[in-house]
């Protein structure tokens, strides 16, 4: 990356795990993350919990290093962090401030700071007022909150958030999702997401690592990503087969899926191409929808890119 | 989230309140480990626990203080002290000692492991050790004041009584290798029971372990000191019988270090007594290293 960009908050060199029984899950992993919000994308399986492990320094890498705030990791390091692990985490039997309250100690506060922080913490989470209800009677939103603001009390200097919006509906999501996204605006701490749902991290990250199969696929800006990643998707009531020949002539590579045609979104220009070829072969239009690509499509880009290099 | 999904929440609050940070003195480790010990002491105790968490612990401190008391009202009554502090009432130890163990392992280990909290603790400046041990010293020191208090009351109830200074100074010679036993027994049973406990997440099955483990080899041991002639045989196998369970054990251990013979749970070891001493330190070193071991695994999954 250009030597303008912000020193970076995590840095890993040729990082490999070879868990014992012969499981690859990372494979010479070399990428630089930068301050602000990060997203980790990549299926099941692809090693984002594994690097997540490594950075906390619970697990060893087999090969390489890792640099997080520029130290070596380990339990230093930890007091720098926030984790909220991707499943769940919490005691049924005691409220929310309680909890908070006692993992604040344990991240290394004094009794009174820690009962202070965990009050704000939950108060930016959003849970002011049911802070002093058991975390057993908590719906699953109101529990990924918990969550959250056990990793924000210990006053985190980067915060590495798994899948956080497992398990939520769609408000819930988005919520969660604007969350994320003021704390790492507005409170200044840089954030690592971890999500197999790129469509939706990419609304709040500056930047996107993808990685599949333990290793790197691209690491780069989301504006750079979302080029590759959006498409627009038109629907027609008839005439699909004249349609898709004509975005050709004009210059974009469009193809079907089903009874939709996917063409490229460049930029606001596309759009207007798509209605110049509708509008050229008089056609039914009945819808033109922006899409965004799953992660598992993106990764089939990917490497159709490198095969065909 | 019922109300705060369909409206993001409390936008407003967070806005105008803002989030601070914090650059003020963070806490060691050792610091930490303490805090860590100090939560867990007490809710071994059953404080910050619903009511029900409470009722054993109180049961178990009742229980085991009862005797002290009744003696106190003896020895008012001009009886010599009914109870020796080495041995107390042994049944009864051994018994509320079970319980509270069965009890209360479990709630310290098997509730983390259950909730899956245990990755919120090993993301913090903590090592893996350093949460088994939190534990061990939290279960040790419930135990110790389990065990040490009705001592104390027993000796305070009887010196209360004392005509002389001579008696006093007899008492507290007395008391001091009864506390010292205590310590003994608060030492190796935390480890035997956090050990156990720790196998699994499921309340029930580790309380039946811990229970059943100490219960088991309990009554094979009396069994097999009864088979032997009782408590005041002196074959070979009588004096080995009480090999087999960590009470005996350490009973044996007590009389090996001169404790009374003619009281407590066991034959006299004689010459067998260093094994009793080795068999306690193989048992408690066994547990311990288990105990970090399983800890140094659950820290990496």
């Amino acid at each position: 990356m250009p030597a303008t960009d912000p020193p970076a908050v995590i840095e890993t060199r040729v990082l490999t795990k070879v868990y014992p029984g012969g499981v690859t899950a990372l494979d010479g992993l070399t990428v630089n993350f930068a301050s602000g919000v990060t997203g980790l994308v990549g299926a099941n399986g692809a090693g984002k919990s594994t690097l997540i492990k490594i950075l906390l320094g619970l697990i060893q890498p087999t090969t390489g290093q890792a640099k997080v705030l520029g130290l070596q990791t380990g339990e230093k390091v930890r007091s720098l962090l926030g984790y909220m692990p991707e499943h769940d985490c919490l005691p049924a039997d005691v409220t929310a401030t309680e909890f908070v309250t006692h993992l604040g100690r344990i991240s290394g506060l004094p009794p009174t700071v820690a009962k202070e922080r965990a009050a704000e913490s939950l108060r930016h989470v959003g849970l002011h007022e049911e802070r002093y209800r058991l975390i057993g009677t908590y719906s699953t939103g109101m529990k990924q909150r918990v969550k959250l603001a056990q990793a924000l009390v210990g006053a985190p200097r980067l915060l590495l958030l798994d899948e956080p919006t497992n398990g939520l509906d769609p408000a819930g999501r988005t919520a969660m999702l604007e969350l994320i996204a003021r704390i790492g605006t507005e409170f200044g701490i840089s954030i690592v997401v971890a999500s197999h749902l790129l469509g939706e991290i990419e609304r709040i990250c500056d930047h996107l690592v993808a990685i599949d199969g333990g290793r790197l696929l691209r690491a780069d800006t989301i504006t750079s990503f979302t080029q590759v990643s959006q498409v627009l998707a038109v629907e027609v009531e008839e005439g699909l087969d004249r349609l898709q020949a004509e975005p050709a002539a004009r210059g974009l590579a469009a193809t079907t899926q089903a009874r939709t045609l996917l063409v490229p979104l460049g930029g606001d220009d596309t759009y207007d191409v798509v209605r110049d070829c509708v509008a050229a072969l008089s056609l039914p239009l009945c819808r033109l929808e922006q899409r965004r690509h799953q992660v598992e499509e993106l990764f089939r880009d990917e490497e159709e890119g490198v095969a065909n290099a | 989230m019922p109300d705060s999904a369909l409206s993001p929440p409390a936008a407003g609050v967070i806005h105008d309140l803002g989030y601070r940070g914090y650059d003020g003195p963070r806490l060691g480790r050792w610091q930490i480990v303490r805090a860590l010990t100090w939560h867990s002491f007490r809710s071994s105790f059953g404080i910050g626990r619903s009511v029900k968490g409470k009722i054993i612990p109180v049961l178990a401190f009742t229980a085991m203080c009862l005797p002290a008391f009744v003696n106190a009202f003896a020895v008012a009554r001009g009886n010599p002290r009914l109870f020796g502090y080495d041995v107390y009432v042994p049944s009864l130890r051994v018994a509320v000692v079970t319980i509270f163990l069965a009890a209360q392992a479990p709630e310290l280990v098997s509730r983390d492991l259950r909730n899956h909290v245990l990755p919120l603790y090993f993301c913090r400046p903590l090592r893996p050790g350093d949460y088994p041990l939190a534990k061990y010293l939290a279960l040790t020191a419930a135990l110790l004041l389990l065990i040490e208090i009705p001592l104390l009351i027993l000796y305070l109830g009887t010196i209360a009584s004392a005509g002389s200074g001579g008696a006093v100074w007899d008492q507290t010679k007395a008391l001091i290798p009864g506390l010292g036993v205590g310590l003994m027994w608060a030492v190796l049973m935390a480890a035997i029971g956090l050990v156990l406990a720790s196998l699994t997440g499921r309340r029930a099955y580790s309380t039946g372990i811990v229970a059943i483990s100490c219960v088991l080899t309990f009554i094979l041991s009396l069994l097999l000191i009864q088979a032997e002639g009782g408590t005041t045989a002196t074959s070979t196998g009588a004096r080995i019988a009480g090999l087999f369970s960590p009470f005996t054990i350490m009973d044996g251990v007590r009389v090996w270090l001169g404790g009374n013979p003619n009281v407590g749970l066991v034959a006299n070891p004689g010459r067998y007594g260093p094994l009793y001493g080795l068999l306690a330190v193989v048992l408690l070193a066994a547990c311990l290293g288990g105990l970090a071991a399983r800890y140094r695994k659950v820290s990496r999954s």
